[in-house]
């Protein structure tokens, strides 16, 4: 790599206490210092809280179990929110592949010039913290909102009652992480050159031929990605069934949250949420570990 | 070549994108909606509008200390998460080293993790520092999120880079400083602009990391969802409407700053 | 698969009347295609006979690869008509037609080993895998490829290899037709001589029509029964490599094998004179051309006079510098304001500096009419 010993020998030249840091290493640094203060060390303290004496403040100083034992307790229902949230998860990733993917071929091989606008419409809605939208859903919904109020104008007799039903976290969860999807969906389907198509189509293939064959597997890494973003993303979700669910059904992130605030539990809530951690850190690092970033970010 | 089947999977592709493109939107209008409406409760359809609401928020104080506090944050997040960034991206994708595959996949772990938890992580940790939370803790929470997103988006546009136009700029004897200044930030520059608006904006919307690591000081999406879950009124979804169209403001204002300079350097 | 003539207004068109002696397997009638206002291809005719190896020529930007696929039924012709075998198929889509296309990009899977590449169009028409694998690993040898090949990860072969599976994936089709987009291009120069020759005897043992699209007049020669030259989205001249060479229809196809010496002429009271008034020799007129002409000198024909030797046409100069070749040396001649070229075999007397007489004979020179 004559970059590198380029560098390498730059390095050497310039710096007088003759220590040798690759300038990948320093311009590195920065990123690194603070992934380190500001993700590893609270990920430690939580796992160190986890293993710390239930309801009380003593992490590094003890060592127990027993914040375990309760959650894996028959008796005790906190699995059901572990249940709910993962179902989400896996909901919300089957329906938005479903749902993003015509999209994501529309931008990439349809919509021409408009691709980049139509981009920026999807983008958009990011930059709206995700309780404002929610709330607009809330307002959509509501009795006497937008979709009651219009069927009773129209002489309904008003909408169906869909707030604060299990139903309608899944719609808010799908609507929140649509981009999540979309995105690095539409970058993995960019990855098909165009030539492949052609020639397969040329050697005989059919539509769903060309699509089994080449389109999907060499899409997939970028399709992954978004698979992995929106369940991740699914299975920390909070806002949607605070929102858009009132109680109906409590997700994982709820409990952690109410054992760190009001029941002031902080083992119990760093229990769950190494529980947590473990699950979604474990299936992004197997899949980040198989793919290729360098391909996937256009490097050539 | 188009059979019949092709060019109606196309209209079917374009009316399906507009129909989810409306459904993102909706929301967002029927905010602004019930923003204009006269009464304390929203009822559809508005009988009476009225820019009340919206006089009443500009002029409240309160809201006066979240908007200053969500600049602030946003601003410091802005060019603390560039800086960073940049020698960020470089690291992935400009220079060869030995520990660059594992970097960009550590890298990619905040984004791929739940913000409700990464947030209530962090306020363990400022605890277990002795930090009580505030408007500063909340900026260090939207830098480990942010920092990797902007790191990701300039490294698109450092894929691009030729990294032999370095090495003919040191040929011709210029100093290391000198490249970076004449060679390196002009051709990354529209990769950092966009770095710089997708930061603003993020830390500007932002509420799972608000919500736990701002301590006693609110910001705008902080409040909204306190107003949400109890206490509503028109104000919310008119702060939630101005909110939005500040954002639109300053994406539409920072993509038009950029296509103007771009074009202006590919025509000179 | 049938390929009917659907249109009532091919017998209307004089589609029978250009039909040539050898029976035609493709046929193109008046085929354009436009793109907004620039005509990409500009009314070609052509026929392209059974198992003949046909390439077509031009620079970048003269229409060769719309050509190409229009050809191999990746975009359809704007006005004009394609047969093959008598039926036409103007609006075959690509997998309808018996044709392939080896493309520059040779757009072989990546995600896939070279059997599987290999056995792709085969898996297309549900043969079974066992039936597959035998007629992949024939294909295998036909083009040369180790057998142990068959599993292996196709991004991992040389561009020689790429280029072999490429082939037999195309062979694998069993087209009618093969279409060839310039994909020896980004080979060296040795590989892709080598491979120019197995390209030729495949056609030979094959027995198919070959199209080759390139814009190396040489690699055209080495392999072609015949060459068609395109400019402009126009087919200039097509004819066999020797009538190419040595009755080039005009300047731009005669420049095309590399730089010539030309001479504007114009025909006066007192015989044929150049642009600056010398006085020149001119034979073999083509049809059609009486006061006006350019005399094209290629620098294999143009000599160096020994004084006191008769030639047609002689020119004084000096030598001003000399590139080798390699067995044959090429001479810059300066001579006034002009410039020529002159080649000679290695070893000659001269060098730069010297004082030269050089020349031609008019039977050697090749007269066009712009």
């Amino acid at each position: 790599m004559a970059v590198a010993i380029e560098h390498q020998s730059q390095t050497v030249d310039t710096s007088p206490k003759g220590i040798q840091v690759s300038p990948g290493l320093r311009a590195s640094g920065p990123v690194v210092v603070l992934l380190g203060l500001g993700f590893l060390a609270p990920l430690l303290t939580v796992a160190a809280y986890a293993f710390a004496t239930p309801k009380s403040f003593d992490a590094f100083r003890s060592f127990t179990l027993a914040n375990f034992a309760v959650i894996f307790d028959p008796a005790n229902t906190v699995w059901t929110s572990f249940a709910w949230s993962i179902a989400y998860a896996v909901a919300t990733v089957v329906l938005l592949a479903i749902i993003a993917y015509p999209i994501a071929y529309g931008l990439h091989r349809l919509f021409g010039k408009w691709a980049g606008f139509v981009s920026v419409l999807f983008v958009f809605p990011l930059f709206v913290s995700e309780n404002v939208r929610l709330y607009g859903w809330v307002l959509f919904f509501i009795k006497n909102g937008v979709l009651d109020g219009a069927l009773k104008a129209l002489g309904f007799s008003g909408g169906p009652e869909l707030l604060y039903t299990p139903g309608a976290i899944l719609f808010g969860m799908l609507y929140v992480y649509l981009p999540f999807m979309l995105f690095p969906m539409t970058l993995g389907i960019a990855m098909v050159p165009k030539d492949l198509i052609d020639a397969a189509r040329d050697l005989g293939a059919g539509r769903f031929m060309i699509w089994r064959e080449v389109e999907l597997p060499l899409a997939m890494p970028g399709i992954l990605i978004g698979m992995l973003l929106t369940f991740v993303l699914g299975a920390g979700a909070i806002a949607e069934s605070k929102i858009l669910g009132g109680q109906s059904v409590i997700t994982i992130a709820q409990d952690i949250e109410v054992a760190f605030t009001y029941a002031q539990n902080w083992p119990l809530g760093s229990a769950l949420a190494l529980i947590l951690v473990v699950i979604v850190s474990g299936l992004a690092l197997t899949v980040l570990s198989k793919l290729d970033l360098d391909r996937i970010l256009g490097r050539r | 070549m188009e059979t019949r089947a092709q060019i109606r999977t196309r209209f079917a592709i374009r009316v399906w994108t507009a129909f989810v493109l409306l459904l993102v939107y909706l929301p967002i209008l029927c905010g602004a909606l019930a923003g204009l409406t006269k009464g304390r409760y929203f009822v559809f359809p508005v009988k009476v509008f009225s820019g009340e609401w919206w006089e009443k928020t500009l002029s409240s104080l309160e809201i006066q200390t979240l908007v200053h506090n969500s600049l602030l944050i946003a601003v410091i997040v802005t060019l603390v998460s560039v800086l960073f960034a940049f020698f960020g991206a470089l690291a992935f994708a400009r220079y060869e080293w030995k520990g660059r595959k594992l970097y960009q996949k550590i890298i990619l772990l905040p984004i791929f993790f739940p913000q409700p938890v990464l947030g209530l992580a962090l306020l363990l940790w400022f605890n277990a520092l002795g930090i009580n939370p505030s408007w500063m803790t909340a900026v260090i929470a939207h830098l480990v999120w942010i920092v990797p997103v902007v790191t990701l988006v300039i490294a698109i546009q450092v894929y691009g880079f030729d990294p032999t136009l370095e090495e003919a700029a040191r040929d011709l004897g210029a100093s290391r400083w000198f490249i970076l200044r004449e060679v390196t930030l002009p051709i990354l520059w529209p990769g950092i602009w966009s770095g710089a608006l997708f930061a603003f904006l993020l830390s500007w919307g932002n509420f799972p990391l608000s919500l736990y690591t701002a301590g006693v000081d609110s910001t705008i999406p902080k409040w909204l969802y306190s107003k949400m879950v109890a206490g509503y009124t028109p104000m919310v979804p008119a702060l939630g409407t101005m909110s939005t169209l500040s954002a639109a403001a300053l994406l539409l204002g920072g993509g038009l700053i950029g296509m103007l300079l771009r074009r202006r350097r590919a025509e000179a | 698969m049938t390929l009917a003539v659907t249109s009532s207004a091919i017998a209307a068109e004089p589609l029978a009347s250009a039909v040539p002696q050898a029976k035609p397997v493709l046929q193109l009638v008046g085929v354009r295609k436009v793109f907004g206002e620039f005509a990409a291809v500009d009314g070609v005719n052509v026929d392209f006979k059974e198992g003949e190896f046909v390439s077509i020529v031009g620079p970048s930007g003269s229409g060769k690869t719309t050509l190409l696929r229009m050809l191999a039924g990746m975009e359809g012709p704007s006005e004009g008509y394609i047969t093959l075998r008598g039926n036409l198929i103007n609006d075959v889509p690509a997998d309808k037609r018996p044709t392939c296309l080896v493309f520059q990009s040779l757009a072989l899977f990546p995600h896939k080993t070279v059997g599987e590449n290999i056995e792709f169009p085969l898996k297309v028409r549900k043969m079974p895998p066992a039936e597959r694998k035998a007629r992949a690993l024939e294909l295998m040898r036909m083009v040369r490829l180790p057998e142990s090949y068959y599993g292996k990860n196709v991004m991992r072969c040389s561009g020689g290899e790429k280029q072999r599976v490429a082939l037999a994936r195309a062979f694998a089709y069993d087209p009618d037709v093969l279409f060839f987009d310039e994909p020896l291009s980004a080979l060296d120069y040795k590989l892709k001589k080598a491979l120019e020759k197995e390209l030729k005897d495949l056609h030979r043992v094959s027995g198919k029509t070959f199209v080759y699209i390139t814009h190396s007049l040489e690699e055209a020669m080495v392999m072609s029964d015949r060459v068609g030259v395109m400019s402009r989205g126009k087919l200039v001249q097509i004819g066999t490599p020797e009538e190419i060479y040595t009755k080039p229809a005009n300047r731009f196809v005669a420049e095309f094998f590399g730089e010539v010496n030309s001479f504007e002429v114009r025909r006066g009271a007192d015989g044929w004179k150049a642009a600056d008034g010398k006085a020149l020799v001119v034979s073999g007129l083509p049809e059609g051309v009486s006061d006006a002409a350019t005399v094209i000198v290629r620098p294999e024909t143009m000599r160096f006079v020994p004084t006191g030797a008769a030639v047609d046409n002689a020119i004084q100069g000096t030598i001003y510098n000399e590139y080798s070749l390699g067995s044959r040396m090429q001479y810059q001649v300066h001579a006034g304001e002009r410039i020529y070229l002159v080649e000679a075999p290695r070893g000659g007397a001269v060098s730069a500096g010297d004082a030269v007489t050089i020349g031609w004979d008019a039977a050697d020179a090749i007269v066009v009419g712009d």
